[in-house]
């Protein structure tokens, strides 16, 4: 079935889109820059992070653009001081939540947590530090995962599900006490599902998940080829069930 | 290394336990959403109303469900335990009305009472859900949001009964009774 073509409005300026397609595919492809961070082309979206948020006429409420879908008559806008304002906030409310160092860590100059906070003018946080004590999981002969640096964007749990189907990571806990687990909450080298493909490590915005061997800046993350994987592998799925 | 460890797991369970889980899973089929139902039906088989991991893998194992999306299943919500559960469970409410009302001395009291520690480990925050279990495995102590029955504040739920109004006396009477009652 064709989707059917909507008119919408982006910035005040007047586009076409094609029914189904979320706020955020629409903009981008109409050249609109929505900064995201949980979000990764061709994983589903799953609106974690609230960094896409944008501003809908007709409602005071922001709307997350990586899981909204673009309907007929939508007056979207993109940037605003409003938004300005919400996407500090939820910046600042993840570099409190655990110890993101930048100077010691291996994503520095590379990290999306970072570049986004720069972009936002995060340069200060107005809350006061979690510093919560968190472990390392250096068990897996390869990669690293350092709790103390994870967002919880679950970027790593849907690649892992979706890309390489082994399903090995997952949230576990929930609120504050929310973790990334491998397996039944085992040491990453022990997990039995683990096929060390590294596509976690790639698709990790910050330091969190590293391969070993890389020290301070020197961590860079292939996340455009994991998105271009994972977009070819959507495509796939979606042409075997039409 | 990690599949010795993995078989050693499997066998640990008993027979009759597989044989249980094996009934569970076969209940509830394979909808979508089956496994709170399994997760359920084992925990109030279970003696001590608890998941072991060894049954958890096992539960993953039989249905297919990753081992990662159990165990978060499982740590979601607060109505799986992951540990062996005492004989009598007494539930502090911990809402807004309860703590107006002295739901907090009542918590310390009961704490002190039973002998747990949830200050001095200093992990345990006053927000924190609490879920202590007495070394002879008699009492587990467990905090919760709300009862929602603010009315009767402050509430404590010992065994699956709410008593209202709860003072520290009434709540030592109960404690003892529970105590002698199983001597």
């Amino acid at each position: 079935m064709p989707n059917k073509t909507i008119s919408v409005r982006i910035d005040g300026e007047l586009i076409a889109a094609q029914e189904g397609q979320t706020i955020l595919e629409v903009a981008r492809a109409n050249g609109r820059e929505i900064p995201t961070l949980c979000y990764l082309k061709g994983l589903s979206a799953v609106g974690a992070c609230r960094v896409c948020v944008v501003e809908l006429a007709g409602t005071d409420r922001l709307l997350p653009a990586c899981t909204t879908p673009m309907q007929e008559g939508m007056s979207i806008v993109t940037g605003s001081a409003k938004l300005e304002l919400y996407r500090r906030l939820a910046v600042e409310l993840l570099l409190v939540e655990r110890n993101h160092i930048c100077s010691s860590c291996v994503s520095n100059g590379h990290c999306e947590l970072q570049s986004l906070a720069q972009s936002l003018g995060v340069t200060h946080v107005r809350y006061a530090y979690n510093n919560p004590r968190l472990p390392v999981d250096m068990s897996h002969p390869r990669f690293v995962l350092d709790h103390n640096r994870c967002i919880l964007c679950t970027r790593c749990v849907r690649v892992c599900a979706e890309v390489e189907g082994a399903h090995v990571w997952e949230i576990g806990g929930r609120g504050i006490y929310s973790r990334i687990v491998s397996d039944l909450k085992d040491d990453w080298g022990n997990a039995h599902n683990c096929t060390a493909c590294g596509k976690c490590v790639q698709a990790c915005p910050t330091g969190a998940l590293a391969e070993k061997g890389f020290a301070v800046h020197e961590m860079v993350k292939q996340s455009d080829q994991i998105s271009r994987l994972a977009t070819q592998r959507a495509s796939h799925a979606n042409g075997a069930n039409s | 290394m990690a599949t010795a460890a993995h078989d050693l797991t499997s066998e640990s369970l008993e027979a009759h336990e597989r044989l249980l889980i094996d009934q569970a899973i076969a209940k509830h089929g394979n909808r979508p959403g089956a496994l709170l139902g399994v997760l359920e039906d084992v925990q109030a088989a279970n003696a001590h109303k608890y998941l072991s991991m060894a049954v958890l893998r096992y539960i993953s194992e039989r249905t297919g469900v990753p081992p990662s999306t159990v165990y978060s299943a499982t740590t979601f919500y607060s109505l799986f335990n992951l540990d062996p559960q005492g004989d009598n469970v007494i539930c502090v409410c911990r809402g807004t009305a309860c703590h107006t009302r002295g739901s907090r001395i009542l918590l310390e009291k009961l704490c002190l009472d039973l002998g747990l520690s949830e200050h001095e480990s200093g992990e345990t925050k006053e927000t924190e859900k609490l879920a202590l279990t007495t070394a002879d495995n008699r009492f587990t102590l467990r905090t919760v949001a709300c009862f929602g029955q603010c009315a009767l504040a402050p509430v404590v739920e010992v065994n699956h009964h709410i008593l209202s109004h709860v003072n520290e006396r009434t709540l030592q009477r109960e404690v003892k009774a529970l105590t002698q009652g199983r001597k």
